[in-house]
């Protein structure tokens, strides 16, 4: 007996065959002792299975239960929590940290290109003028690691101011 | 069932206190775990009073209920294949054939059994087939599921609805009698 005409035997007691093949499978049970041997075995298999499921019941209360399902089913048909505003100090807090974040951001990429630059400028040479007094110059070789700062004494501008005061007197 | 379709819960409590049994059934017999046989008959509940607006009277009130625990634990038992891995003896089962190499069992192996025995017995059995052919067998002779359902319910074809079942009820029996043996022994 093959597996196709197994299948068919198990297809015709579950009453999945039309009719003009169910009786051909019934006369293949009729004639041969391994297919009819093979039915009752799928038929006793069948009615043991059928008095499995009668005695299968909930292992909890009704009340139990019930109030399980109850809170359940009121928990998700709770309107969803309404919206409150936030106080000040965490709407403060909400704005102030990605500002403090973006500030930490760029202090860290300003300290790290500052010292590329440095490096930069250590094989030429500055020369500053003081914005405040016009009359001192520093020259600064970075190479040779020299700062030289010229004054002029006394400053052009005390010598007006002496000569103003001089005036006075 | 129109009182409890309009929102009223008391109406609806009836009708789970009169299936509760039937749909823990149903889970339990598919999952064979009877903590998750509560949980997902519990979520069916709950499911079922969220679509109970859907429901048609097409079929009954246990059918239609029994379809939305069908539908849970086909999705938990999917979830925890996907989590394992599958053992060889599951993927010879599906490969198909096997069952062709299995003596038919002649005698009933059930026959002369307490109904309380004979429950453990294939309880037992039935705890050794993988969940594919375990939910063919309880679709097909606890649900009288058509094969054209089943393999619809199942996302397969209904060939493959077939070898399971075939499969499964050989292998049950083979169990069934191994199990006889042991005991008399």
């Amino acid at each position: 007996m093959d597996y196709n005409a197994q299948l068919k035997l198990q297809a015709f007691l579950d009453g999945e065959l039309s009719e003009a093949e169910a009786s051909e499978v019934a006369d293949l049970v009729a004639r041969d002792r391994e297919t009819a041997a093979l039915r009752e075995e799928l038929r006793n298999t069948g009615r043991a299975l059928a008095a499995f499921e009668g005695g299968i019941q909930l292992p909890e209360s009704r009340e139990f239960f019930w109030s399980k399902v109850q809170r359940e089913i009121q928990r998700l048909e709770a309107p969803a929590p309404k919206f409150a505003p936030a106080p000040l100090f965490a709407r403060w807090r909400r704005l102030l940290v990605p500002a403090s974040a973006f500030a930490l951001v760029f202090v860290a990429a300003v300290a790290l290109i500052q010292p590329v630059g440095q490096a930069g400028r250590t094989s030429a040479a500055d020369v500053e003028t003081a914005l405040a007094d016009a009359g001192a110059f520093t020259y600064r070789d970075y190479s040779a690691g020299t700062t030289l700062v010229w004054l002029t004494y006394p400053a052009d501008n005390e010598v007006a101011e002496s000569d103003e005061m001089g005036t006075v007197e | 069932m129109r009182a409890a379709q309009r929102g009223d819960m008391a109406p609806f409590e009836e009708l789970v206190a009169r299936h509760r049994d039937k749909i823990y059934a149903r889970a339990y017999s598919m999952m064979r775990n009877e903590e998750e046989a509560i949980d997902l008959s519990q979520e069916a509940w709950v499911k079922g009073w969220q679509r109970l607006g859907q429901f048609q009277g097409e079929s009954s009130f246990g059918t239609w209920m029994t379809r939305i625990v069908i539908n849970l634990c086909l999705d938990q038992l999917r979830k925890q294949k996907r989590q394992r891995t599958e053992s060889i003896e599951a993927m010879d089962e599906e490969s198909g054939g096997v069952e062709r190499q299995m003596p038919v069992i002649t005698s009933n192996p059930t026959a002369g059994l307490e109904r309380a025995e004979l429950r453990q017995r294939i309880d037992r059995a039935l705890g050794q087939l993988s969940y594919e052919h375990r939910t063919v067998l309880v679709l097909h002779e606890f649900e009288e599921m058509e094969y054209k359902e089943i393999a619809k319910t199942m996302g397969c074809s209904i060939g493959t609805v077939m070898s399971r079942l075939f499969y499964a009820r050989r292998k049950l029996a083979v169990l069934l009698a191994d199990l006889k043996k042991q005991d008399s022994v």
